[in-house]
């Protein structure tokens, strides 16, 4: 079993090590696909998982002296590919409600970058999600999800109507298909290694 | 008014009535802040199964049971239907008591400057 092996930059404390893990998240509006692009990449089936967000209710009317937080439950579905005993992507699809995860702190720090999904038909649900990722300078592909296989705009009209960057990939497809969301993920890898400098220093990824 | 627990069948507490931060013995926060999402957990052996499962809430047994094989803190959270935050408390305990170990992720920027992980991860991908 490779992840017996001894890896120096496994630091286990004890005897066995566990593989790297990194994360890519799947954002984009309610319904435009999130959970099944992340099914269709994943070696297992979404699995579901829950937290507590604590939000500070700031600028909402609240009777003075009465509680100023409340308390959300966000669920997200998650998916995972072993690319080796020494190395896990993890890929998870962001909660519909952007409010709230946008607040999520362990769920967006940390994620090597994103793919923003848009559904030709309700782009403006896709707005916030690209948005949050260029004002916090996390790298993002948008994949547009061609429901049922047609898509009825091409890639530059699409580009245009986000008034994306033009150093933004933008791949079309069904994301039923798994080729079409590995398809993404690559895009998103070759835009990450466009941006590490050519000199490859190993930083450890410990 | 009836009382809120009639109607509940004896043994039924333990399922039913127990809520999350009951199994965190009131905790609220995880006392270490330093467990991500995909932070990995594997079980450390060395310990034997009956001093492994003494003092131990069942909850912390399954953690033990499920890291034999390396999982994630959102794998462990979705395995026992527990919020994250309450999953880190239980993991963190077991990490104080010498039971587990953790491997944390690379943050986005080690990452995202590490081009010998890039490229592992581009080729794995590359082969699914």
């Amino acid at each position: 079993m490779g992840w017996r092996n001894s890896d120096q930059d496994a630091r286990p404390e004890r005897g066995r090590s566990a593989p790297a893990a990194v994360k890519f998240l799947v954002a984009g509006g309610f319904g435009v696909g999130k959970t099944t692009l992340v099914g269709a990449v994943s070696e297992v089936a979404p699995v579901r998982t829950e937290e507590y967000l604590t939000q500070a209710s700031a600028g909402v009317d609240v009777i003075e002296g009465l509680a100023e937080k409340s308390t959300t439950t966000v669920a997200l579905d998650f998916g995972r590919i072993s690319i080796s005993a020494e190395l896990v992507v993890y890929l998870f699809g962001t909660p519909g409600q952007e409010r709230f995860w946008f607040m999520w702190n362990d769920l967006v720090n940390g994620a090597l970058g994103a793919i923003v999904l848009v559904d030709t038909r309700r782009l403006e649900v896709s707005f916030a999600s690209i948005d949050f990722f260029e004002n916090r300078g996390v790298p993002f592909v948008v994949g547009v999800n061609c429901f049922h296989g047609e898509c009825d705009r091409t890639a530059e009209e699409v580009r245009e109507a986000l008034d994306l960057d033009p150093d933004v990939p933008l791949l079309l497809g069904d994301v039923r298909r798994p080729e079409v969301g590995r398809g993404l993920m690559l895009a998103l890898v070759d835009r990450l290694m466009a941006q590490a400098p050519p000199d490859d220093t190993p930083v450890g990824v410990g | 008014m009836s009382h809120w627990t009639e109607g509940l069948e004896p043994g039924d507490e333990d399922r039913s009535l127990v809520r999350p931060y009951a199994i965190t013995r009131g905790r609220t926060a995880p006392e270490r802040d330093d467990l991500r999402l995909i932070t990995m957990v594997v079980t450390v052996d060395e310990h034997g199964e009956k001093t492994a499962a003494r003092g131990l809430e069942p909850e912390h047994r399954a953690i033990l049971e499920q890291c034999r094989e390396p999982s994630a803190i959102a794998e462990i959270a979705a395995t026992l239907n527990l919020p994250v935050s309450v999953t880190k408390i239980l993991v963190g305990d077991l990490i104080t008591q010498g039971r587990v170990a953790v491997r944390p992720p690379p943050t986005a920027r080690q990452a995202g400057l590490n081009t010998t992980l890039l490229q592992a991860v581009r080729d794995g991908l590359e082969k699914l």
